[in-house]
């Protein structure tokens, strides 16, 4: 896969990518096994991430959902090599991406690959540009570091990035600085920081929650766009179970600290294997109408120093059995394609 | 503050014209100075004349050497900015610099060092950090001068005469400015678009300096800017103490020997430069954040 953002644009024209390499290609890009990460605090040590494993191909788009504070953002981060040290700790697993274990390199070689092979953007696009630097320095920045170009050549291709995610006027919008630009926009400058430099793996936490439901279609109507031309693969942390019926090939739902199910999106929409993810879907928002979030299923978020033994979901279950108390079920695979950690799965078998 | 000087000076229990008219003189020609000087008249009118002459930057004569006090303040300002620029040139780099050491290893060992140190800085007096760099470095190593000012800056003995004023007035104002500058630093630390720039790839050290520091200033700059009251007042006594030609040295003086026209012109000069100086940091701060400037 290789495009060139840095050849000129044809006349009146984006700049092209060409298209994506081998979508099918089944080999993991980012391999992510038992990963745990621990916050250090005086009341003790907080498991955010407990044990989760999940696979990203090569181009694919990977959905993780949860309810807020299940461990999506510290995944993303421990993936990005951004964990804050202290309080936090890549406690326990690997990291695999493109064959080499993240969780082991040192602080300089993953500076690296972050903004390089692997970016990251965020879900508050009014706050994550600096207010003091242009926006073309901001997409520069990264560009001269990773690409190892000059300070003219990094602008042209932070013109032609501005132009990829579709700002108008980007020769006179890259010398803006943040504050000019509206959410929308700093989202799009954000998109652009990220894809400057072509990375294999984009981690997108929630990029559209905090902008208006019209702004939202755009932005993922621009990111669909964006991959389907780059091949980049996504994951994409939301709550909003329509972003991941519109973007997403396989969704990884989370429960406090672990993985509960996994699947193709059509299996967890169609056959859901999980009493969490149920719970998730009775409370699907429809798409671009109003943005609600996900957790309206009984009880609340266990409390993080005293986790319930066995099963976490156990005392918000309905199917809850004796043994979910005791023991913590493993993520096994349901049917082909299709794991849930679930004692009870196949659900199918108990309702009716 | 040309209202509060005036009035201070009012409330002062020395009456001005027998100050003049000096102690063998009678009561009549106190009485005869005083109408001359327009002192029977009442407090608000003297206000109102005052700030006529002012305007017209009339600021009267001195009491006792009889020279225009506007005369008297040019003589004095250019040693006192001398002083004032010679302080703040090296304390507020090396403020920012702790500060930011500070803030980058918060809550380690170096972090405890800084802010013990400044917090002794924030509390010492400026007379007895003076007095101590006076007896120290003037008085037993004899190292270096602390009496007056050398000559111009740019000769060698200029340079030797302003380092201990300087070292002092400078000296209280590393503290604050480190303090100021850790808390700015630590809170944009934690800022969203210095998370951004670490996704990036960007070295820490360009993520302190380029990114955080450059957004910290902006209130570093501010806070700076409402401590300027507390360095002029800082400059009176560092000029008393080291015998510094400057506006303050010459305020207390005026004001010890009841040279009501030459305090009041001192105490106007300080207001004023306040004001400047205020004006000045304004500057600063439009030139710092691009959502001002631009507007
Ligand atoms: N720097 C930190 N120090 C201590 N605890 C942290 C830190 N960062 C995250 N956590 C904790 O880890 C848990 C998981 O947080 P995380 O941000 O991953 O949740 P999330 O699933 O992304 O939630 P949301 O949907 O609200 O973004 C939370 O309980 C949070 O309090
Ligand atoms: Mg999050």
């Amino acid at each position: 896969m290789t495009f060139d953002i840095a050849s000129p644009p044809r006349q009146g024209g984006e700049a092209r990518y060409d298209p994506a390499g081998d979508m099918t290609d089944s080999t993991g890009l980012l391999e992510v096994r038992d990963l745990a990460v621990h916050f250090h605090s005086a009341e003790g040590t907080f498991k955010a991430v407990d044990g989760v494993s999940l696979t990203i191909r090569k181009g694919e788009t990977l959905g993780i959902v949860g309810e807020s504070g299940c461990g999506k953002s510290v995944t993303a981060l421990a993936v990005m090599g951004l964990i804050p040290r202290p309080p936090g700790e890549i406690a326990a697993g690997q990291i695999l991406f493109e064959g080499e274990d993240l969780a082991r390199k040192s602080a300089s070689e993953l500076r690296q690959i972050r903004g390089n092979r692997i970016s990251m953007i965020f879900q508050e696009p009014m706050t994550s540009l600096n207010p003091v630097h242009t926006v073309g320095d901001q997409i520069a920045e990264g560009i001269m570091l990773h690409q190892k170009v000059g300070k003219a050549e990094a602008r042209m291709r932070a013109v032609e990035m501005l132009k990829l995610v579709r700002i108008p006027a980007p020769e006179r919008r890259i010398d803006d600085y943040p504050h000019q630009l509206s959410g929308g926009m700093r989202q799009r400058v954000m998109i652009a920081i990220a894809l400057a430099c072509q990375p294999r793996l984009l981690i997108a936490d929630e990029p559209t929650t905090a902008l208006d439901v019209t702004i939202q279609a755009q932005i993922l109507e621009l990111m669909r766009d964006l991959r389907d031309r780059t091949g980049t693969a996504i994951m994409m942390i939301t709550h909003d179970l329509g972003v991941i019926a519109e973007l997403a090939h396989r969704v990884v739902v989370m429960y406090s600290g672990r993985v509960a199910e996994e699947a193709s999106v059509a299996d967890l929409f169609n056959d859901p294997q999980h009493p969490y993810t149920l719970g998730l879907l009775g409370s699907i928002p429809k798409l671009h109408v109003e943005e609600e979030r996900l957790a309206t299923i009984e009880g609340t978020v266990p409390n993080p120093y005293s986790m319930p033994t066995g099963c976490r979901f156990n005392p918000r279950c309905p199917f809850a059995i004796e043994r979910c108390r005791v023991e913590a079920p493993p993520l096994r695979e349901v049917r082909p394609g299709h794991r849930s950690a679930c004692w009870r799965a196949p659900l199918e078998e108990h309702v009716l | 503050m040309l209202l509060i000087g005036f009035l201070l000076l009012q409330v002062v229990p020395t009456d001005p014209a027998t100050v003049l008219a000096g102690p063998t003189a009678t009561p009549a020609e106190v009485q005869a100075l005083r109408e001359s000087m327009g002192l029977d008249k009442p407090v608000w009118l003297q206000f109102v004349l005052y700030l006529g002459r002012v305007l017209q930057f009339d600021l009267g004569r001195s009491m006792i050497s009889n020279t225009a006090v506007i005369e008297e303040i040019g003589n004095t300002i250019g040693p006192t900015i001398e002083l004032m620029l010679a302080s703040l040139v090296w304390a507020v780099p090396l403020g920012i610099l702790l500060g930011t050491l500070a803030a980058v290893r918060r809550g380690q060992l170096l972090d405890r060092v800084i802010m013990a140190f400044s917090v002794a800085g924030v509390s010492m007096p400026i007379f007895w950090f003076g007095l101590i760099l006076i007896q120290y470095v003037g008085t037993a190593l004899e190292l270096l001068p602390f009496q007056g000012r050398g000559g111009p800056l740019w000769s060698l003995d200029g340079l030797r005469h302003i380092v201990l004023p300087a070292v002092t007035l400078g000296g209280v104002f590393v503290g604050p400015v480190a303090r100021m500058t850790r808390t700015a630093l630590l809170d944009v630390l934690g800022a969203d678009y210095v998370r951004t720039a670490r996704a990036k790839g960007v070295a820490e050290g360009s993520v302190v300096m380029h990114h955080a520091l450059r957004n910290a200033m902006i209130p570093i700059v501010t806070l700076v800017g409402l401590q300027i009251g507390f360095l002029l007042g800082g400059a009176v006594v560092t000029e008393t103490m080291f015998a510094w030609p400057g506006v303050g040295r010459m305020a207390v003086g005026a004001i010890t020997s009841a040279d009501f026209p030459l305090a009041q012109g001192a105490i106007l000069i300080l207001a004023v430069s306040f004001i400047a100086i205020n004006i000045l940091v304004d500057v600063l701060y439009a030139m710092l954040d691009p959502r001002i400037a631009r507007r």
